[in-house]
């Protein structure tokens, strides 16, 4: 975790989006029960979204005293192109794990992943994730029986057919 | 003899003890790689295993507590980075031992002392725990209200940087906590008028997100950090060393169950105090200190893995976790129905001495794999971050997803790893955050309880308060903490005292 001496690119903008986000979660917090009982639902919350109000506000007003620091970039520094495609990549793979399943999309996901974060031939790639799956999966979904989403993929039907082969 | 079955119930069947031995295992790679931490693993792995027996679950996540924090030592020792935050102490001198081509020694002795530390941990938890539980039941709603938010301003103070920081992220931690539901009158809190939200946000998605997407995300500043090979010769440390440093060892283990047990303090800052004892009481060490000397080695090692036993004395008696790891630990507990607290040893004590034994069978693990197959470890730790890091993306989407077979939660953890990855930019801490969301109905209920007790009266609440000794004990450690942070302290009181000790 970076140390704050200076003030990094972004640090302003950020504190005063939490200060303004504590204020819209203390409004939010009287609406609950309003300022009617100290044991009333909405207490503990407006005590807590005070609390964050009044630590926004002071975090706020430290940082803008704090000087500027210099050649750090907001792009380059706290959120870099490769963090944004990352986080693009993840969100892609989160919309389409249900519809596509999860062994198309988890496929899909780690290999242009790996290409990107990795950056070795397409085949070492490949390699690579169809080995990793398999053992995810064998872990996941047949060890631990965990319920992953099957999507458009016939999976139960297959699982039959291999059990069923191996029974001859 | 009724404690001594349960104790061996994870020694005599095979399939728990096959667990223990498989999480310890994992538990030292994860924490050995860089990038990856147990609070990380620990938060997938709930996921992953909330539909299991209590037992089997439990055990697999007790081994890779115990061994993550002994793997973290492996790379403070090889590469110079640790694998996890308490191993930062180790790598001071551990490192120096490696370039000095003993490498295997470091880790040998290492391993030794970690096992020893543990022990001690271990042993202090099944003496002190039973006690304390008793006289925990004699607490008042007030003063658990008041532990809550002692054990939230201690993480957020001493995890560095500004206390107000660690306080805005304790205070988002536990509002996160109240949406839903009200649990005492079923109001609606933070719902916006969405069903969805009457359960609340699940505190595993919260955890994934800010431990395993917002570290991953983190971990790709640091792509091309190439890794350095070192060479690993003979690993089982010499007897001579073992039984010169048995004292120092067992001092710190000591030092590391204290700390330990104190809420908001884990395995870090234990480790840390252990190095500056060993510092202080060795007069003549054979290499300076910072230069290889195998004190400082030693005294970190045991200290942070007698830290473990000593977390789980708060987390089992008061249900109070003392710093990240426990409270994704107490998540893990809840969400497996059972109740951290004092209640929990009258009534499942099995389930104590369950987790007694178990941590007793995984420090012997971390024996044995500590002291085998380096070569394997030296293999699996060079694996590029190129594949890990989308490992880790897979496996946290799979584990949201597979909380409730629900998509709302993977949404609900890749919030909080964009925001908790802009926190921990920022100097946020997030430890705080999670810690707030496992204490924030605990707090909550006893405070409505203290202040009902009292009918509504806070004259009546402070006039009681103040003539409990625990009680005062408490409010003035809340109060002291939040002062000796403020401006007044840092300004004008500490200068003072500072040229006092001085003169």
């Amino acid at each position: 975790m970076p140390r704050t001496v200076y003030r990094r690119p972004g640090e302003r903008v950020f504190c005063f989006l939490l200060v303004v986000f504590s204020v819209y979660l203390f409004w939010q917090a009287y609406g609950i029960s309003g300022f009617s009982e100290l044991s009333s639902p909405g207490a503990f919350p407006l005590a807590t979204s005070a609390t964050m109000l009044l630590a926004a506000c002071v975090v706020f007003v430290n940082t803008l005293k704090l000087p500027e620091a210099e050649g750090v970039r907001f792009f380059y520094h706290c959120f870099p192109p490769i963090v944004g495609i990352v986080m693009a990549l993840i969100l892609i793979f989160a919309i389409m794990l249900e519809s596509l399943g999860f062994i198309l999309s988890s496929f899909f996901f780690l290999f242009v992943g790996i290409q990107f974060l990795y950056q070795k031939s397409v085949l070492t790639t490949l390699s690579i994730t169809v080995l990793s799956l398999v053992v995810v999966y064998i872990i996941f979904r047949l060890v631990f029986q965990v319920v992953l989403p099957e999507g458009i993929v016939p999976e139960r039907e297959i699982l039959a057919a291999i059990e069923q082969f191996w029974r001859g | 003899m009724d404690a001594f079955s349960y104790f061996a119930i994870s020694w005599l069947s095979p399939e728990l003890l096959g667990l223990t031995a498989l999480g310890t295992f994992l538990g030292i790679y994860v924490g050995a790689i860089p990038g990856l931490s147990v609070t990380m693993a620990v938060s997938i792995l709930i996921s992953f295993t909330f539909s299991w027996d209590v037992n089997y679950a439990l055990c697999l996540m007790v081994g890779v507590f115990m061994g993550g924090v002994y793997g973290g030592s492996r790379t403070a020792i090889l590469l110079n980075i640790p694998g996890a935050p308490s191993a930062i102490a180790t790598a001071l001198d551990g490192y120096p031992l490696a370039k000095k081509g003993l490498a295997g020694e470091a880790i040998g002795l290492s391993t030794i002392m970690s096992v020893v530390g543990g022990f001690v941990g271990i042993f202090v938890l099944s003496i002190a725990a039973p006690s304390i539980s008793e006289f925990a039941l004699t607490f008042q709603p007030r003063d658990y209200m008041m532990l809550g938010v002692l054990g939230i301003m201690l993480v957020g103070s001493l995890s560095g940087g500004s206390l107000a920081k660690g306080i805005f992220a304790g205070a988002f931690g536990l509002l996160i906590g109240t949406v839903g539901l009200d649990p005492m009158t079923a109001e609606e809190r933070f719902t916006f008028g969405i069903v969805e939200l009457w359960d609340g946000i699940n505190p595993v998605a919260v955890m994934i997100g800010l431990f395993g997407i917002s570290e991953a995300l983190h971990q790709l500043h640091h792509m091309n950090k190439a890794v350095v090979k070192q060479k690993i010769t003979r690993i089982i440390p010499k007897w001579m060393d073992v039984k010169k440093y048995l004292p120092l060892s067992l001092q710190s283990s000591f030092i590391g169950v204290i700390v330990g047990a104190l809420p908001g303090t884990g395995g870090d800052i234990a480790a840390l105090m252990a190095y500056d004892h060993a510092k202080r009481i060795t007069k003549k060490p054979e290499v300076e200190f910072g230069k290889g000397a195998k004190e400082g080695l030693i005294a970190p090692e045991a200290a942070n893995n007698a830290a473990v036993g000593g977390a789980y004395i708060p987390m089992l008696t008061l249900g109070i976790p003392g710093d990240a790891v426990t409270a994704v630990f107490i998540g893990a507990l809840f969400i497996h129905g059972l109740n951290p607290g004092p209640l929990l040893m009258v009534e499942q004590p099995h389930m104590f001495w369950f987790t007694v034994g178990n941590l007793t069978l995984a420090n012997i693990f971390v024996l044995i794999f500590g002291l085998t197959g380096i070569k394997l470890f030296s293999k699996i730790v060079e694996c590029p971050k190129g594949i890990l890091i989308p490992l880790i993306f897979l496996l946290s989407v799979v584990g949201a997803y597979a909380i409730n077979n629900s998509v709302i939660d993977i949404w609900w953890m890749l919030a909080f790893g964009v925001f908790g990855y802009f926190m921990r930019q920022y100097g946020f801490p997030v430890g705080p955050v999670i810690l707030g969301v496992i204490l924030s109905s605990l707090t909550d209920e006893n405070w409505r309880r203290a202040i009902l007790s009292e009918r509504g009266s806070l004259v009546d609440l402070f006039s009681n308060l103040l003539t409990s000794p625990l009680s005062v004990v408490l409010l003035f450690t809340i109060i002291f903490i939040l002062f000796s942070q403020s401006p007044i302290w840092t300004r004008w009181i500490k200068p003072k005292l500072l040229r006092s000790k001085a003169n």
